[in-house]
């Protein structure tokens, strides 16, 4: 008992700072500033919980008197939690700027966004079908009042709107896979559930696998997958900077989370049912995203339809799985955990130019950066590297890791047309940094802000190259090879 | 203490590229001068203690840093060997390299990069360091490759010149053909030995096991790297030119060490070696005509540094006949006495060049016997050294490497080594008669020399006059101390004593023969070569070696570069490419058309993909058929 106190302590404790921050958030006389560093508080403490309890124990459910199995607390689940809470505490530290500048900001911003961390960390620990759904939905409702946020703004407001209307349609799609599952096996758990399946034959599983195909779809449309992605873009255009990063990396990993789970774990044995389906929609997927992201103007918008392709990478493991690849499970891991910093750290810089003017950020915006700003140029060219997948940064080898394993299983179309797509996605990364370095700056050059957005943003870029090329030599920080063994931990504490 | 030797020169030339950088035009010369040269020193006397434990008798030391790759099983640490080959390699390269150091405080005094000089040349210190304390072959490549670049970057340190500029880029490509052969040698290498350990002592137990004919291509390999970074035929062109460099660099990187790295790694690699004497004997013959070819050019250059140069290069063929035949400790014996009085050679040049305010015509100089006294006497002292005047420290050296050619019946080597020592000795003279002895051509001013650039000549003088000693075998009453301590895998020489003096006395003979010619010929009266007949003409056009290298290599790959940068590709692949992408971006647009910004649009998107997975799955339940 005490020992599961202990581990639900950290969910206990963001879920506790979201209700003081509420209450914080009505009083006027409270600076934002303040309410942000409670916020990272919370955060902090809850992270520390974690790094301290990380490798002291086995896969264990939670409160299993009372929940029965419907938590489960392993590595996996604990690697994705810090990067959640990692990611909580980057918007909140990046943005620090933003939302002083903007005055639609109050103190429900920072309670919103600590519910959406404790749904996805329920998320990442749910192990029951239901329980899946309702944390779903805490970090989704959370995140759509966030896109909203600029209330004044029609655009934030209209793709609040969207937002919320797609994702209702589409969690229909979700319980009414849980009720097909549940009509055929009789129970919710997953646990049950894998057992089911794995005593079955195919033939005799058919509600097992539409109701499966059905949770799929919500899930392929929250990875922003070809053809659910239509509102990634204007979503992602809409929210508020901070939103933009916040959903883009932290929220999206989230549904990995619960994806590579019931996909390793409950559907393990019938996964291979899916695979033609898979490598179409990835298919689609990359051409999809790079054909959108090809046309966008601004660079926001850009970096929405590029995080499409992402997906499409990711779906390239998540079919490996299926095809029987044993590195595919850990490269996706390698490849969330990649494309967590590098995007993070996009949005961020993006955010913190956003909090100094009023710009819509279009590519032109961009001539001449690199002379009126040379150290966040580079930073920025950093991550575009890094994005787009060059080596000697991480995202090479997300990229690569991912690749192998779909040669690995056979898949050598899959892995062809992701190394197509990721020659196309040069052309709209690099624009920027082209736009950046080959044009001569109109206004003069300006001092390099020191402070905590911009330490924590060159913090992220050393990280990506540490991670691309950086061996063990430093401890604590995980270089290239660091990285990978823990993606590694992570799916093996599934099995 | 052995990663201290190593990390610590990179460090101090890191953290004075830093402090240059932050302020090039700034004078700090006290600052630069107290790490750049304090740096090298206290390691030569780590150097030394180091040596000394194993001269007492002490096993080879081994330190592990930190493991830089590890794959499964297979590792590659980041080690650091120190046995009785590289620790000679180690005591003599910090020594010198410290007094050179010392020596480029004087010369470069007056320069504005001097930070920057000092944070390059430390940088060649560590890299040298990392090359020969290396315990395994990736190890070495690295220092192989980053003194390679440490040369590059100081052969073009007068960057302001266009000629410096491609001297340092001759010096780096041509060093890139030779790096080419040495990376596939170690790759065959690693894949020959079917992943057991890549360390050098676990490759000596396990050569076995390759067959013949591999051996025999790593082997070729390996050499072709040395060939490159050592300056033998065909891959010599950069080092004449890597003169370019301040006269310190010359010294230190094109003469005393870095040069040498090629016959390192054959001694490293002996183990190897023995087993494929048809190419070691290859490699003795290309040393041999090397050694040759670049005294006869020498005899008729006047630049000064490039007549060391050459002989460089010349000394540089009696070290591969050396360790090519087999006789690997003498070849190091010989890269260990040449480090001192080439050094010193080159210093004596440095002081002469600073003297006249920069002139390197040795023809028009002259007589400067009475106004730099000690500079005559120390080079006196090195001429004689590398003529192979006994008791001076080449004549035992260079006498051993000839007698294990007449001992190993490879007679056309032996008569083409002993015809060079003869020329050797008449450029080397030619050099010295006409700069100091010669009647000056002009009244000259002197610029006054630096204590900083003189009492290191005095110390390397006593080398050049004494290293001899530490290898004199039977016949000179020494016991080859060097042989025994190095326990090489040699040839075994069968020489009676008496051949052995009659060996050395000829040696003796052709050298002071070459000095009294050159004497004759220089002493009174010089004059600088004039282009007369077509021998001469060829000798003093070097050949036209670089004219043929330009026609044959240079020149056709021009060619073909044009082509393909005006026809093929803009023509063929940008047209292709051109076309293709803009049709990709032609159906991106029409595709970014369905984003309409309309909900209910994006409903119909998402519920069109809900019905394909259904037709899907209805096909794949076997429902439809």
């Amino acid at each position: 008992m005490m020992q599961d106190i202990l581990l639900a302590l950290p969910m206990a404790i963001i879920v506790l700072g979201a209700f003081v921050l509420m209450i914080l958030g009505q009083s006027k006389k409270l600076p934002l500033e303040k309410l942000s560093h409670v916020s990272l508080l919370f955060l902090l403490l809850s992270l520390l919980i974690q790094l301290f309890t990380i490798n002291s124990y086995a896969p264990h459910f939670l409160f299993a008197e009372i929940f029965k199995e419907s938590f489960i607390v392993d590595k996996f689940a604990a690697i994705f939690d810090i990067m959640f809470t990692v990611g909580a505490g980057l918007t909140l530290l990046i943005n620090n700027d933003y939302f002083k500048s903007r005055n639609y900001f109050s103190g429900e911003y920072f309670a919103l966004l600590l519910f959406s961390v404790f749904g996805m960390m329920m998320l990442s620990h749910a192990h029951e079908l239901i329980s899946i759904f309702i944390a779903l939905e805490i970090a989704s409702l959370s995140v759509y009042t966030l896109v909203g946020y600029h209330k004044d703004n029609h655009l934030s407001s209209e793709a609040m709107m969207k937002y919320m209307i797609l994702g209702a349609l589409t969690g229909a799609f979700f319980l009414l896979g849980i009720a097909l599952i549940y009509a055929l096996v009789g129970s919710t758990s997953l646990t049950d559930i894998a057992q089911y399946v794995e005593a079955h034959n195919i033939q005799e599983l058919s509600l097992v696998l539409v109701g499966g195909s059905f949770i799929m779809v919500s899930i392929l449309f929250k990875i922003g997958a070809v053809p659910f992605h239509a509102w990634i873009i204007d979503v992602y255009h809409g929210a508020p900077y901070p939103i933009t990063m916040f959903i883009a990396s932290t929220f999206k990993i989230a549904i990995f989370a619960i994806a590579l789970r019931l996909y390793l774990v409950d559907f393990a044995s019938v996964n291979s049912f899916w695979n033609e389906m898979l490598q179409a929609i990835t298919i689609i997927t990359l051409f999809g995203g790079s054909w959108l992201a090809l046309s966008q103007k601004q660079v926001k918008r850009m970096l929405a339809a590029s995080s499409i392709v992402h997906s499409g990478y990711l779906l390239i493991g998540i079919s490996s799985i299926g095809f029987g690849s044993d590195l595919a499970a850990a490269a996706v891991m390698f490849y969330l955990i990649a494309y967590f910093l590098s995007a993070a750290g996009a949005f961020g810089i993006l955010s913190f130019i956003a909090s100094r003017s009023s710009k819509q950020m279009t590519y032109d915006d961009f001539k001449g950066f690199a002379q009126r700003r040379p150290y966040m140029a580079l930073m920025m060219t950093i991550f575009m590297l890094s994005l787009a997948g060059f080596p000697s940064t991480i995202g090479f080898l997300g990229k690569f890791y991912i690749f192998t394993s779909a040669i690995e299983s056979g898949q050598i179309l899959l892995a062809g047309l992701g190394i197509f797509t990721a020659f196309v996605s040069v052309y709209y990364y690099f624009k920027l940094v082209a736009m950046m370095y080959f044009y001569p700056s109109t206004t003069p050059q300006k001092v390099f802000p020191l402070n905590v957005s911009t330490v924590i943003i060159a913090m992220m870029a050393l990280i990506i190259v540490w991670g691309g090329i950086g061996t063990s030599l430093v401890p604590y920080i995980p270089g290239a090879d660091g990285f990978i063994n823990i993606a590694v931990d992570a799916i093996k504490s599934l099995h | 203490m052995l990663s201290i030797i190593v990390i610590l020169p990179f460090i101090s030339a890191l953290f004075l590229g830093i402090l240059y950088l932050s302020n090039p035009t700034k004078k700090r010369y006290k600052l630069y001068t107290l790490i750049g040269s304090g740096v090298p020193t206290v390691i030569a006397f780590i150097s030394f203690g180091l040596f000394f434990k194993l001269f007492n008798g002490a096993p080879s030391l081994h330190e592990d840093l930190f493991n830089w790759i590890a794959i499964g099983d297979f590792e590659i640490p980041v080690a650091f060997t120190l046995d009785r080959l590289s620790s000679i390699m180690l005591v003599f390269i910090s020594g010198i390299g410290a007094l050179i150091h010392i020596y480029a405080t004087g010369y470069m005094r007056d320069e504005e990069g001097y930070g920057k000089f000092f944070s390059y040349f430390n940088f060649f210190m560590g890299a040298m360091f990392l090359l020969i304390l290396a315990n395994n072959p990736i190890m070495m490549f690295i220092g192989w490759e980053l003194v390679g670049l440490a040369s590059y970057l100081l052969i073009g340190f007068y960057h302001q010149d266009h000629d410096n500029i491609t001297a340092a880029n001759k010096a780096f490509i041509l060093n890139r053909v030779g790096d080419f052969g040495f990376i596939m040698g170690i790759a065959l290498l690693f894949i020959s030995l079917e992943g057991t350990a890549f360390t050098f002592d676990a490759i000596a137990l396990n050569i076995h096991n390759i067959d013949l004919q591999t051996l025999t291509w790593i082997g070729i390999l390996l050499f072709i790297g040395a060939m490159g970074k050592s300056a033998q035929i065909p891959l010599y062109v950069w080092l004449p030119d890597a003169m370019a460099g301040p006269t310190p660099v010359s010294a230190l990187i094109h003469a005393a060490t870095m040069v040498t790295a090629g016959v390192y790694m054959v001694a490293r690699y002996s183990f190897l070696y023995v087993e494929i004497p048809q190419v070691g004997l290859f490699i003795a013959y290309i040393g041999a005509f090397s050694a040759l070819f670049a005294a006869i050019i020498a005899t008729y250059q006047s630049d000064i540094k490039k007549i060391l140069a050459y002989s460089t290069m010349s000394q540089l063929g009696y070290m591969f006949i050396a360790v090519g035949l087999g006789a690997y400790s003498s070849g190091v014996f010989h890269v260990f006495t040449h480090a001192f009085f080439k050094a010193l050679l080159f210093m004596g040049a440095g002081a002469v060049i600073i003297a006249l305010h920069h002139e390197q015509n040795i023809f028009k100089m002259g007589g400067l016997k009475k106004q730099l006294p000690l500079v005559y006497v120390t080079m006196f002292v090195a001429t004689l050294a590398i003529s192979g005047i006994a008791p001076f420290a080449g004549f035992f050296s260079k006498d051993a490497i000839l007698a294990s050619a007449f001992a190993s019946e490879h007679y056309l080597i032996w008569g083409i080594g002993s015809f060079t020592a003869f020329l050797t000795a008449f450029y080397m003279f030619r050099l010295l008669f006409t700069v100091f002895i010669a009647p000056a051509s002009s009244e000259n001013k002197l610029h006054s020399l630096p204590k900083s650039m003189t009492w290191p000549l005095v110390v390397l003088a006593i080398g050049s006059a004494t290293a001899g000693f530490l290898g004199r075998n039977e016949a000179y009453g020494g016991e080859n101390w060097m042989g025994h301590f190095l326990a090489l895998p040699d040839m075994v020489i069968h020489l009676s004593h008496k051949s052995e003096y009659l060996l050395g006395g000829l040696n003796m003979l052709l050298g002071l023969s070459g000095m009294f010619l050159a004497y004759k010929m220089f002493a009174i009266k010089s004059e600088a070569p004039q282009e007369r007949h077509f021998f001469n003409r060829l000798v003093i056009n070097k050949f036209y070696v670089d004219t043929l290298y330009t026609r044959i290599f240079v020149q056709p790959l021009l060619l073909l570069s044009h082509l393909i940068a005006n026809v093929i590709d803009p023509k063929l692949f940008d047209g292709i490419i051109t076309t293709l992408s803009q049709g990709y971006l032609l159906v991106g647009r029409q595709f970014s058309r369905l984003q309409s910004g309309k909900v209910r649009l994006y409903a119909i998107q998402i519920l069109v993909g809900i019905s394909l997975m259904s037709y899907y799955m209805l096909f794949k339940l076997g429902v439809l058929g």
